[in-house]
């Protein structure tokens, strides 16, 4: 066993390179979330003001019934398809290659899971797809498990399955459509929904695993990915607390197990329900616990409004609604949750191996960066609408500025839902154990229970009048 | 409030992230956690520079330190 020093060792650093602390503040995945999405929206708005478009590019597919139809679309807008998926290589490899991934793997993978997310973003595009429920997020992930738990592919394909960095980016893109003072608006409720769903699911998690005899750390890194942000968070408080090297995956699997069954399940749900889309999105961002996996959940939710089954509001309110919920009122508070729960653990849990100092700077090193390309691209756009009459924002600026922006939102997210389903190998998911299990899925009840009261009953009027552009 | 001795303010120079025994390549990160780049990243700002500790068998912060230091310079 290790010993139990608690003195810092003062030798430890005296001639030790550089750390690399500013270079991780600009090549994170998060940041050039924010870099990549603000120069697109800043390129939009270039082109726009020039009395031109960036459509030509931002391609995505129209409405077809018969396959002839659907050749006719492709033959004509083939190459525009090709110049769009060169232009994500170009720039997604720079990416992938400043932040030490390896670009010669990463171009095949993207390749690859560029023609996968055009076939089903094709195929959610035909006049008969909602007759058979295939919503093209449910359909990416289901297409996405099959053909890495039935199939199987090989592991260096993983390089272009980038869940997190599409999805922020699509986030970051999401902002420039939603109005700033709906942000205003909505933000404080959101911030105080979500507040108490998290806060009671943390206590459920925690003090059901503590019953059940786990550490307390493990207890903590369990309730921080049911209430916070999912494996993300489980990560982050990982660290903070101190946790044994084995207690991660454990969230891992508890998170991907869950998240997994609530893409499919919520939705179905709120359809029986007939929840307004605003309403439906605000429950999924309070009960879903990755980001990815809840917009997965939310846009297929969005998807069903106006196909005669009840469900009124637009599909765009289901994700504002989300998204405010999860990025404004859950995740940006990780980085308080990692200082509050390493302080108790320092001070109570007593972890004695390393130097037992915590530092208020990880609230913003956490910080989930990307919320600031959002933030920052919801307020560019309103500016830039601000003093259109509507009439005039129906028939220049949204075709012209909007539109473009939103169908890359919608590559971006259709390639994000598809890498879970590519990146999820159940086989290869740590076995959780039972009293894990057991304290995880208290939390779940509790939070799906709560988060239904609170989007529905309490806030219910507040998330049906989400208005977006 | 005995709390509030453990918090320490600025940014101290990083300790374990120098060390041998500690590990925070955000690509060996996710090849160890199989699973996390299926709703997360080793790449990921909420990670900050965390990373594994091979010697104590914890994720900790690259911020830690402990007597058990050894460098990773060459001598």
């Amino acid at each position: 066993m290790a010993d139990s020093n608690i003195t810092l060792d003062p030798t430890h650093n005296p001639d030790a390179p550089a750390a690399p602390l500013r270079r991780s503040l600009a090549l994170t995945e998060d940041w050039w979330a924010v870099w990549l999405g603000l120069g697109i929206i800043i390129l939009a708005y270039v082109f726009y003001l020039a009395g031109s478009s960036i459509s030509w590019i931002a391609v995505s597919p129209t409405k077809w019934s018969t396959f002839p139809e659907l050749a006719t679309q492709l033959s004509k807008n083939g190459i525009r398809y090709l110049a769009l998926l060169a232009a994500f290589l170009v720039l997604f490899t720079i990416v992938v290659s400043f932040i030490g991934q390896k670009a010669k793997a990463f171009i095949p993978a993207f390749i690859f899971i560029f023609i996968l997310s055009t076939i089903i973003y094709i195929a959610g595009n035909w006049d008969q797809a909602s007759k058979y429920n295939l919503e093209p997020p449910l359909v990416a992930l289901l297409l996405g498990l099959i053909i890495s738990n039935v199939i199987g592919l090989p592991r260096w394909l993983d390089a272009g399955f980038r869940v997190e960095f599409y999805i922020k980016l699509g986030i970051v893109l999401l902002g420039a459509t939603l109005p700033f003072t709906l942000i205003i608006w909505a933000g404080p409720v959101a911030i105080l929904q979500a507040s108490i769903v998290s806060i009671v699911t943390f206590l459920a998690i925690f003090f059901t695993a503590r019953k059940l005899g786990l550490d307390q750390r493990l207890a903590a890194v369990l309730g921080a990915g049911g209430a916070v942000c999912g494996v993300s968070a489980s990560i982050a408080i990982s660290g903070a607390v101190r946790a044994k090297k084995g207690d991660p995956p454990i969230a891992i699997s508890l998170v991907v197990f869950w998240a997994i069954i609530f893409i499919f399940a919520l939705p179905l749900i709120a359809r029986a329900l007939h929840l307004p889309t605003g309403v439906g999105g605000a429950w999924i961002g309070t009960s879903e616990f990755a980001d990815a996996a809840g917009l997965a959940a939310a846009q297929s939710y969005g998807g069903l409004a106006g196909k005669g089954l009840g469900i009124s509001g637009t599909a765009d309110q289901a994700l504002a609604s989300y998204t405010l919920i999860k990025v404004i009122g859950r995740d940006i508070w990780i980085g308080i949750w990692a200082l509050v729960l390493a302080l108790i653990s320092v001070t109570y849990w007593e972890r004695s191996e390393t130097n037992s100092k915590v530092q208020v700077g990880q609230i913003w090193w956490r910080f989930p960066k990307f919320v600031i390309g959002f933030l920052v691209a919801s307020i560019l756009t309103t500016l830039i609408v601000h003093g259109n009459s509507l009439a005039e924002y129906n028939k220049v600026v949204k075709p012209g500025l909007i539109t473009p922006i939103t169908s890359l939102r919608t590559w971006a997210f259709t390639l994000s839902f598809l890498s879970i389903g590519l990146t999820t190998r159940f086989r290869e998911l740590a076995n959780a154990g039972i009293k894990p299990f057991i304290a995880f899925t208290v939390g779940v009840i509790v939070n799906v229970i709560l988060g239904y009261i609170l989007s529905v009953i309490v806030f219910g009027h507040y998330w049906s009048g989400v208005i977006t552009h | 409030m005995k709390i509030l001795n453990s918090l320490q303010r600025g940014n101290a120079e990083p300790a374990c992230e120098k060390c041998a025994h500690f590990h925070n390549d955000p690509a060996h990160i996710e090849e160890v956690y199989r699973g996390l780049t299926t709703m997360s990243s080793g790449f990921a700002s909420v990670r900050d520079r965390d990373g594994i500790c091979n010697y104590h068998q914890l994720y900790l912060s690259a911020r830690d330190s402990c007597q058990r230091f050894t460098s990773r310079m060459p001598a």
